[in-house]
């Protein structure tokens, strides 16, 4: 168990300054993540946003730069 | 927990995908994958995306012929236009990656397949919008909702390519459609 995790702050930011964060990435990298179940990212999703069900997320980290900003839905 | 993975920036979006008033787009992971197989070359990546942006671009000059008001025939000859920047964009990178220099004719001629932007056919984006032709907003907002099926299907395909070429190539076209995007929701305004 890595208790470290529930120590540390994530932020948090409402959808509208998500909105402008990401219009603020452009031309740069960033991770964007849907956490929910497939049959709900298949009933619409963030455009770009790569899904990683919230119970897969530990084991599929790898697959994401963890340099990059990551916004999490 | 990405935090205690060692992500150095996390936000997560308050309200979730119930609080986001923007586009969205649907399907499963893999819709409109199949346009591309993960095994091309940029060149050939590069002429997909312009057979979608042409797609796309007939699409909008079909209705153009279809539509009887002045205002939505000029809204959809805005959009058509839209494309063909785009595509001119692409082809530009082609001639450059290539070194070659073909025409737009022999291009489209001889590379260019029919397929439509966001991987979905224009019945299928007909009948999910429920298109009242004449009407600018839901124009508009069509358009918006297939540039935002086009901007995920290249951002989906970027995260699968494990050639940094054609990741990047692909980011920087989806950051095209964000920016088509903001263009299109400027006419709301």
């Amino acid at each position: 168990m890595r208790w470290l995790q529930f120590f540390r702050r994530v932020n948090s930011m409402d959808a509208q300054a998500a909105r402008k964060l990401m219009d603020g990435f452009a031309g740069a990298e960033f991770n964007l993540i849907d956490v929910r179940q497939p049959k709900e990212y298949k009933a619409g999703h963030l455009p770009g946003a790569q899904l990683i069900p919230l119970g897969d997320l530990e084991k599929r980290s790898t697959e994401l730069d963890p340099n990059l900003p990551t916004l999490v839905y | 927990m990405l935090t205690g993975m060692g992500f150095k920036k996390v936000i997560n979006m308050a309200g979730g995908i119930k609080a986001w008033n923007g586009n969205q787009a649907v399907g499963p992971e893999d819709t409109g994958l199949y346009l591309f197989t993960g095994a091309e070359t940029l060149p050939q990546v590069l002429i997909v995306a312009y057979s979608l942006e042409k797609g796309l671009q007939d699409f909008y000059v079909s209705m153009t012929e279809q539509v009887s008001g002045v205002k939505a025939r000029n809204l959809f000859d805005n959009l058509a236009r839209i494309e063909t920047n785009h595509q001119k964009r692409l082809l530009s990178e082609y001639r450059k990656e290539t070194g070659t220099n073909p025409s737009k004719g022999d291009f489209e001629q001889t590379h260019v397949v029919r397929a439509m932007e966001g991987g979905l056919t224009t019945e299928e984006y007909l009948k999910l919008y429920q298109l009242d032709k004449e009407n600018e907003t839901e124009v508009i907002s069509m358009a918006m909702a297939i540039e935002a099926q086009a901007l995920d299907l290249y951002q989906r395909t970027a995260d699968r390519s494990s050639a940094e070429d054609i990741r990047l190539a692909l980011m920087q076209i989806a950051d095209e459609e964000r920016a088509h995007l903001k263009q299109l929701a400027s006419l709301l305004e």
